[in-house]
């Protein structure tokens, strides 16, 4: 006998953000048809791929610049991923207890290991553009 | 979890230096920049002093590790023999661009300078050996290891400004990446074997498989072979030996010598720590050390054809690196005897032999570090012919490390040798320790070579040509190398009863757990407290 007793409000955030994903991509598409300026042309019209000529040898070369900054970004990204059940947990904690304590001192170690990855970064001249 | 950083403190403070070293490395002040090589060894030797002070017997016994009191003497020796390691790494990266800039052709570029990053990459992989220490369980071992690693791919690739060593680093990458493979199938069947992956844990269960059901089950075994295996590939044994050749000729004498010392102490450490948990005593093995037969027949087999492949691969070169490279794989024969032999002797003895061959080996390396020949380092054994009129502390240096090597008595490496022999006796695996007798009789046709040929022989007319390196600091590395080498002997007993101590938990649970499976009588109460009550 099982009842299936679905408490639908708590799909509602999914749902909003469906539909604002849906109607933000609807307004666009047409606030841009209508708001912008018309142009044709082959350039225009050709597909877009991340700045790259879309057709033709995908063996090209790439200039370092663009590994490095991606490299440089990913340790940031993966802070962020690391921070997020660690943000969660950490609200569960009972304030002040030692154990918080330790979890607000592991972080900071994690996020000063990241600055000082950054500090050498720019240092090394990752973020110079010339 | 505090407890458990306590242990992890002299590894802050190594990566404290990372830390400092990555930005030192950058500073456009090029004093700043040649500092690097001292900051390295200072935080070396700061992680290796502070070890002493944490590693005590209140926290050892609190620990829950499968050997508590093993970073106490691993950490500290690791320590020191790295410090020789950073000397020989002096005046190594950079030299061309620092020569540069230093006369005004060249303005600083700080993507052009990489000697931060090698010694960073020092740092980690040192730092990587000293994890492993508190390893208790395998996700840590895995990446404690890897750690271990990954940082010398790149310091292989750094470490010359040759297409031999960007090769050298590209099969060291893939090999190693393939061991890695190799040993996580290992790690994840025994997972599905004990249900555990906390090493402790792992040996109760191993322990109550064999009061059960009268042994390890088959998947544990096959676990644990694989394991080995991949393991293997680290300290450079029989099936996994076949890239150390080619490595530590592409890389730099330096780096080699690093190659054959960080790693393998880390690959070993490890492989005691796999085997602790099925343990050496109080099982019903056939054979008498108490492992698993199967095991035991693996590790076996992989002692004698890593003894004799490495042997008679060093008689064939001509290439003094080849040459220390293949007596690599040898030294790595004899210590797996160690292992085989078990708790006691055996395990001591792998211990102690670490010691010995991270110092001889590295002297042998700092001579080819110390000296060059137009810029280029030496490599045949030509260039040694005779070193003895140009270069006589070399030359000494270099016959003294390969006596070492070779196991003459009053030297390091005999004594060496003469715990893991007797402990492979002890255990009755007598005709593995006469392969390796005759193995160091084979090994001697080598090394005599290395002993003669600097110091009896006429110079050739290669070795004229050679002078010693800008940096003096190699051939101090080779010097201090040498005189440990023939100093460490009289000492022998500390070093033995440090190597003892620092396995005492190990024991000790070793015979816990012999009391546990065979259960017929009691314990008497172990607590010292009752007893005196009463």
């Amino acid at each position: 006998m099982y009842t299936f007793a679905f408490d639908l409000q708590s799909y509602a955030p999914i749902g909003i953000l469906i539909i604002m994903a849906l109607v933000f991509g609807a307004f666009n598409l047409i606030a841009t048809h209508l708001l912008g300026p018309t142009r044709h042309g082959e350039e225009k019209e050709g597909t877009y791929e991340s700045g790259m000529e879309p057709i033709g040898s995908a063996r090209k070369r790439f200039n370092i610049r663009f590994y490095i900054l991606a490299m440089t970004f990913l340790v940031f990204d993966v802070e962020i991923v690391f921070l997020y059940p660690w943000a969660v947990t950490f609200a569960k904690l009972v304030p002040q207890s030692p154990e918080s304590a330790m979890f607000l001192g592991r972080i900071s170690f994690f996020i000063g290991t990241s600055i000082i990855a950054y500090i050498y970064a720019w240092r090394k001249g990752v973020f110079r553009w010339d | 979890m505090i407890e458990k950083l306590w242990f992890l403190i002299p590894e802050i403070i190594l990566f404290i230096g990372v830390c400092v070293v990555s930005i030192m490395g950058l500073s456009h002040h090029r004093t700043w920049r040649s500092a690097v090589p001292g900051a390295t060894i200072v935080f070396l030797i700061a992680a290796a002093l502070a070890t002493p002070f944490l590693y005590t017997p209140e926290k050892m016994e609190a620990a829950e590790l499968l050997m508590p009191r093993v970073g106490w003497y691993f950490k500290v020796i690791v320590g020191f023999v790295s410090v020789l390691l950073a000397l020989m790494c002096i005046g190594l990266i950079d030299r061309r661009y620092e020569a540069e800039v230093k006369a005004g052709r060249a303005s600083f570029d700080p993507m052009r300078v990489n000697r931060g990053e090698f010694f960073i990459f020092f740092l980690l992989s040192v730092m990587g050996v000293n994890l492993i220490c508190s390893a208790n369980d395998l996700i840590w071992l895995f990446l404690a290891l890897e750690l271990v690693s990954l940082p010398t791919y790149v310091m292989v690739a750094m470490s010359r400004p040759s297409r031999k060593a960007q090769e050298a680093a590209v099969k060291y990458f893939f090999l190693g990446a393939m061991a890695t493979g190799v040993f996580l199938y290992g790690f994840a069947l025994l997972y599905g074997s004990t249900g555990t992956i906390v090493l402790t844990e792992m040996r109760d269960v191993f322990a109550a498989q064999v009061a059960e059901e009268g042994g390890v089950n088959l998947l544990g075994i096959v676990g644990m072979i694989v394991s080995l295996l991949g393991v293997a590939y680290k300290i450079a044994a029989a099936p996994m030996h076949f890239y150390v050749a080619d490595v530590y000729e592409g890389a730099a004498s330096a780096v080699s010598a690093f190659l054959a010392f960080v790693p393998k102490a880390a690959g070993f450490l490890g492989m005691i720590l796999l085997l602790g948990t099925m343990g050496w005593a109080g099982h019903a093995g056939e054979g008498s050390t108490g492992l698993p037969m199967p095991i035991v027949t693996t590790l076996w087999m992989i002692a004698a054809i890593t003894m004799t492949l490495g042997n008679v691969g060093a008689l064939l070169q001509t290439s003094v690196k080849r040459m220390l490279a293949y007596s690599s794989v040898a030294h790595s024969g004899y210590m797996v005897i160690g292992l085989i032999a078990g708790p006691g002797l055996g395990i001591n003895g792998v211990l102690f032999y670490l010691t010995a061959y991270g110092i001889m080996n590295t002297a042998a390396f700092a001579v080819l570090a110390g000296l060059e020949r137009k810029k280029a380092e030496i490599e045949t054994v030509d260039d040694l012919a005779g070193l003895r009129f140009k270069h006589p502390s070399m030359a000494i240096v270099m016959a003294i490390s390969a006596a070492s090597l070779l196991g003459v008595p009053p030297l390091l490496g005999f004594m060496g040798k003469l715990y893991i022999f007797v402990g492979g006796v002890e255990t009755g695996h007598i005709p593995l320790v006469i392969i390796a007798g005759l193995n160091s009789a084979i090994s001697a046709g080598y090394y005599l070579y290395l002993i003669g040929l600097p110091i009896l022989s006429q110079p050739s007319p290669q070795a004229e040509t050679i002078t010693t390196g800008e940096a003096r600091w190699p051939r101090l590395a080779g010097v201090i190398g040498a005189v440990l080498i023939i100093v460490l002997p009289v000492f022998t007993n500390y070093l033995y009863d440090a190597t003892e101590r620092s396995t005492e938990g190990y024991l000790d649970e070793q015979a816990r757990q012999i009391g546990a499976t065979d259960a017929d009588e009691p314990d008497e109460p172990p607590d010292p407290a009752l007893a005196t009550r009463e």
